[in-house]
């Protein structure tokens, strides 16, 4: 309706004037590809992009957004700490050398956050070791120290720290923030939590942030016992039983290029565990693996790590050498 | 992937090698049961995408059983692509050149019309009898269970149990049975 009345009027004015320049088009113009497809060659083919920091666009508001960092996260940081924390040592040598360059004597107001850095290594360490000591009771020692050596790794320390929003509060005086400068700042941030509120909120914001993300991993890609077999028999000898026996309890296509075994250990015949394999051997030490898994409550089918557990200080789990079953049941 | 998990998955996808014996079994019935597992149909995992479907050895091909008067009525059509080139085998005659083909084709035709249906054919192995090359016998391990007990045969019973089976009636040594 609309376009017959459109079209009407038009049919009215055309002796008048020249007619009014109205398209009714559904495609793009076919000269829009090609400029798109070479502005996209052009800015591939560019060595040193231009590089824009959001921080450093004139509508950056710096107070407004440490504010809101704040708020987002739900915390209560002191906002002089707060930027104390996202202040690094680089910044402050590059404003210091502009300073001299346009001729200004006066010393800057600001101080780095090497000193938060160093304190928040210690506390994310102490809390992430007690939490897993807490939440994996049967682990031995060697799995603590390598789940807590992936949760403090620099790249997935570097991630949850951008993933947190740091990335353009920080004031550093390299661009793009490298990962190193993404996990200290992390620390920063904790060790300025601990000194606005305390401790304690600080072993829930860390729980709540860092190890949490362990409940969605296969914890055994992090960890893994090598030679099983030797580790389970020590075990089972500690403990005063008979050594691991394994057994065939099922097998299929063996002459084929895909032949199955599945094997179970038994002590004393007690089962402990059983695996598959395409080999006696493969088959074997995926069983031990998994009579170990099942003493250590890491298997895929034992409960995902809790994340709600009270932060507290927990003894240090016993090592391979010396772990028994008896201790913990 | 941690080696737990890829254990797993081999388990998972892991060809079974089933037996089944055809002794007194419907070829026709019994084929769609054996097409399930040469499908992979009675796996958790099964999916049109996904290739998971078993071997299947059928031994004793050759004492099946057809209903009725099937072995007469049933009749097999073939062509030669020449004229006057068709020609019509009954079902008692095809078995008797090769005991193993009723079963075959049977199972061929239950695989329904589609690219999966060499792939799964591949897996059939038939054999006229319960004598299996061991590199075969070595793969089993499982057995498909029969859609109907095998009766046991009059001439099979030996003397002795026919003599201490239980009579209702202790008929005197002369009275004449006709």
């Amino acid at each position: 309706m609309f376009r017959l009345r459109v079209c009407t009027r038009l049919a009215a004015q055309l002796p008048r004037a020249a007619l009014v320049n109205q398209i009714f088009q559904r495609e793009i113009k076919r000269s829009v590809r090609p400029v798109l497809i070479e502005l996209t060659k052009r800015k591939r083919m560019q060595k040193n992009p231009i590089s824009q920091p959001r921080n450093k666009w004139i509508d950056w508001n710096r107070d407004a957004e440490l504010y809101a960092f704040n708020q987002r996260l739900s915390e209560k940081f002191k906002t002089d700490l707060l930027e104390q924390a996202f202040t690094h040592r680089s910044y402050i040598i590059q404003e210091e050398d502009e300073r001299k360059k346009v001729g200004l004597e006066s010393q800057l107001q600001l101080v780095d956050n090497q000193e938060l850095i160093d304190e928040g290594k210690q506390i994310a360490s102490l809390v992430v070791e007690n939490y897993l000591n807490e939440v994996l009771p049967l682990a031995p020692r060697e799995c603590i120290l390598a789940l807590k050596n992936y949760l403090l790794a620099e790249g997935n320390l570097a991630k949850t720290s951008s993933g947190i929003g740091t990335k353009d509060l920080i004031l550093t005086a390299e661009y793009p923030v490298s990962e190193e400068t993404l996990m200290n700042t992390f620390y920063a941030l904790v060790s300025a939590l601990n000194r606005s509120v305390d401790l304690e909120h600080v072993g829930k914001f860390i729980r709540d942030i860092v190890i949490s993300t362990l409940a969605e991993k296969d914890l055994i890609e992090i960890w893994c016992p090598e030679d099983p077999m030797e580790i389970l028999n020590d075990i089972l000898d500690r403990e005063g039983r008979a050594y691991a026996e394994s057994r065939i309890i099922g097998q299929t296509g063996v002459n084929t290029l895909i032949p199955v075994y599945n094997i179970a250990v038994y002590s004393n015949k007690e089962f402990l565990g059983s695996g598959m394999g395409d080999s006696i051997e493969e088959a074997e030490k995926m069983a031990a693996l998994n009579a170990l898994l099942r003493m250590f409550d890491l298997l895929d089918s034992s409960k995902p790590i809790s994340c709600n557990l009270p932060i507290r200080d927990a003894e240090c789990n016993s090592s391979l050498e010396s772990w028994k079953r008896s201790d913990k049941v | 992937m941690s080696i737990v998990r890829r254990s797993q998955q081999w388990g998972t996808f892991a060809r079974m090698w089933h037996v089944f014996d055809a002794t007194w079994q419907d070829p026709y019935q019994s084929s769609q049961i054996i097409a399930k597992y040469l499908l992979g149909r009675h796996k958790p995992i099964s999916h049109p995408m996904n290739r998971c479907g078993d071997h299947v050895v059928v031994i004793n091909s050759s004492e099946i059983a057809l209903r009725g008067d099937e072995w007469q009525m049933r009749v097999y059509f073939h062509h030669d692509t020449y004229h006057g080139g068709a020609s019509w085998t009954k079902a008692w005659e095809l078995h008797k050149k090769d005991p193993t083909m009723i079963m075959k084709k049977a199972v061929y035709r239950a695989l329904g019309n589609n690219l999966t249906r060499h792939q799964a054919y591949a897996r059939l192995h038939v054999f006229l009898d319960d004598k299996i090359p061991l590199e075969i016998q070595q793969n089993l391990s499982s057995q498909i269970k029969q859609l109907r007990p095998v009766p046991q045969r009059l001439d099979q019973i030996s003397p002795e149990e026919l003599e201490n089976f239980p009579q209702i009636v202790k008929l005197p040594e002369t009275y004449v049975l006709t």
